[in-house]
């Protein structure tokens, strides 16, 4: 069995930053695995560790060199090898949007064939969201969007995955989707471990495969955005806020008839 | 000359500093408050591999090196002087002798359990009347047939009251001087005659044990004297070079700490209309504290950097220890200061650092023995 983990190493912006052109100045980003992959890359080293038989877990991310550090941290903490899908074109890409990432991940689906792909709900940066499902309706497989429970029994050997996702209201569906599928994973299905110092050193061994467009039969249309980012900018803040002058008995009279204006409170 | 960190070493520290700010710094407070040793946390630093960073895979160490152990020891000394200081005896004290002078069946019957995380260990050197003049102890082993017979007592001993093994330094030949002294390792959950006597309530570091030892008619098998007859003071000072370097990061650490706090409070406290980190006083302040800590480092890294070259360390690991452990002091006490009346309350971190940081200037060599080594290097 081969389980796919799609992973991004996302940008994370300082307290204090400011904007150049379309995007954050990166003097005020930091670079770390993108917080729902984390899940993602947990849940599937848990499959494999469950498993009787063999199963591999590839990780491939769509990213430059820099992100390597990033992904040998998911190679720590289990995955067996890495795929990364990056060269001159994508870097030139004004921007990838989701049609374009699904593309590269398409190809990579062909030439890995796995049975299960994961991917975390969405990205700590970009935040679409939409990368997972819309994967796996161009690959052709069953999907799952935003699952917080995983029955690894059925996976392995049953060939289903029984997820629970959570709806509106505090409902828990159960849902049985057939495999091959992708699932989306929400954070707080597991807890992600802690990598141990010898799976860092292992990892330092492990198979990053860099991966042009060429080398996935691709050309630079592949990356042809149909969407373009217009503007970026810090909205204005308004504050809301209202002191309560007084004393205690003041202050609660004063705020106890604020609520009932917002309609707070019973008859 | 390359003052970056290799990738893996980059990783390893911040992986252990992420384990760190989640698992340790929610209770460094509560566990000198209650002056406990948490066992909870070693065991999961075994988990990680944590324990054994600087001894071989061959004895189910990691078999990192020197730096990669150093900067461990800095994060975990970055949110606690007690475990910072009880890791750092249980690797450089207690596991790194028995890897450099042990035989093959000793490393298998003492260093894999320490590196591999089953227990702790303890080093015991220090006696009631001897401390920098450590080689004048009263401790004695005596030849009885094949078996060593053990008396004394030592003092000031890290671990030694949750430690599976502890190494104790004995007068052998007493008319020998330094050549009279042999190191064993004794086991203290099953040798009869082994007590601790005493376990110290300290200005601080209270959650690493600081134990009086009694040995009462101690019998060893022969198979626990470690390396030859007589090589117990030679044995001691390849030990604290090593030790040292240990120390200087775990110190490191707390200056790190301490100016951290400092510089997170003094952006957010406002008097007179602004962040005090903008007056003058508070920023020269903050830019001293972060001076002294990266001195620190840099000398903490070179020294270990040559160790792993194997050349050699001994002025460096002294002058690194004795210039990490007074900036530990010094940066800690500012951090108090720059926090003003908080910073003498036990809500807030850097009184923790300051009374962690003063017994560095102290252990595995006082300051002024540091300054004594140093000087003989320089040849004065």
């Amino acid at each position: 069995m081969k389980v796919l983990v799609t992973v991004k190493e996302v940008a994370e912006v300082e307290d204090d930053f400011e904007i150049a052109d379309l995007d954050v100045d990166p003097r005020y980003l930091e670079y770390d695995l993108n917080e729902w992959d984390e899940y993602a890359v947990e849940s599937a080293v848990q499959l494999a560790e469950a498993a009787d038989e063999e199963v591999e877990v590839v990780s491939v991310t769509i990213g430059p060199e820099r992100s390597e550090e990033t992904i040998r941290m998911a190679l720590a903490k289990g995955v067996d090898r890495a795929v990364r899908v990056w060269d001159d074109d994508i870097e030139a890409a004004e921007f990838l949007d989701v049609a374009s990432k699904v593309r590269l991940l398409e190809a990579v689906v062909a030439e890995e064939d796995p049975d299960i792909v994961l991917s975390g709900v969405q990205a700590h940066d970009t935040g679409f969201g939409a990368t997972g499902v819309a994967l796996a309706d161009a690959i052709g497989f069953e999907w799952g969007a935003v699952v917080n429970a995983l029955d690894i029994e059925g996976v392995l050997n049953d060939g289903v995955a029984r997820v629970h996702r959570e709806l509106e209201g505090g409902i828990e569906e159960l849902t049985e989707i057939d495999l091959p599928a992708v699932l989306t994973i929400q954070t707080g299905i597991n807890e992600p471990r802690y990598a141990s110092l010898r799976g860092i050193r292992q990892a330092q061994s492990k198979e990053i495969a860099p991966k042009t467009l060429s080398d996935l039969g691709l050309d630079f249309s592949a990356v042809e955005s149909e969407l373009f980012l217009t503007d970026m900018y810090e909205p204005e803040t308004e504050s809301d806020a209202t002191y309560f002058e007084g004393d205690a008995g003041e202050q609660a009279a004063a705020l106890a008839s604020a609520l009932r204006e917002k309609g707070v409170g019973a008859e | 000359m390359d003052f970056e960190l290799p990738s893996e070493h980059r990783m390893i520290r911040d992986t252990v500093r992420e384990f760190c700010e989640e698992e340790i710094s929610p209770i460094a407070q509560e566990i000198e408050d209650e002056h406990r040793f948490p066992e909870e946390v070693f065991d999961e630093l075994a988990d990680l591999d944590m324990l054994g960073v600087p001894i071989s895979e061959e004895y189910g160490g990691l078999g990192g090196d020197q730096l990669m152990y150093a900067l461990v020891t800095e994060e975990l000394g970055r949110v606690s002087g007690g475990i910072g200081l009880s890791y750092a005896a249980h690797v450089s004290l207690a596991s790194k002798p028995i890897e450099l002078f042990g035989t093959d069946e000793q490393k298998e019957r003492w260093l894999r359990p320490l590196a591999e995380g089953d227990y702790l260990g303890a080093w015991a050197l220090t006696e009631p009347g001897s401390g920098s003049d450590a080689s004048d102890m009263d401790t004695v082993a005596e030849k009885d047939g094949d078996e060593w017979v053990l008396n004394g007592t030592k003092q000031f001993i890290t671990n030694a009251n949750v430690a599976g093994s502890v190494l104790v330094k004995a007068v052998t030949d007493p008319g020998e001087g330094y050549d009279g002294i042999s190191t064993f390792i004794v086991d203290p959950r099953n040798d009869d005659g082994f007590e601790v006597t005493s376990v110290w309530d300290k200005m601080g570091l209270n959650s690493s044990p600081t134990c009086e030892l009694a040995f009462d008619d101690v019998r060893l098998p022969e198979d626990r004297l470690l390396g030859e007859e007589g090589e117990g003071w030679t044995q001691t000072m390849k030990t604290l070079d090593g030790g040292r370097i240990s120390i200087a990061a775990l110190s490191t650490g707390l200056a790190q700490g301490a100016y951290e706090a400092a510089k997170t409070y003094a952006a957010d406290r406002e008097q007179f209309g602004k962040p005090i980190s903008k007056f003058d006083a508070i920023r020269d302040k903050l830019v001293d504290m972060h001076r002294k800590t990266e001195r620190a480092r840099l000398l903490t890294h070179k020294a270990a950097t040559r160790y792993d070259n194997g050349q050699s360390v001994t002025q460096e690991s002294a002058l690194a220890k004795l210039d990490a452990s007074e900036a530990a002091r010094k940066v800690a006490e500012d951090a108090v200061q720059v926090l003003g009346g908080y910073g003498y309350t036990e809500d807030f971190a850097p009184q923790r650092f300051y009374r962690d940081a003063k017994l560095m200037e102290i252990g595995e060599g006082t300051s002024e023995i540091q300054h004594l080594v140093i000087g003989r290097q320089l040849g004065l």
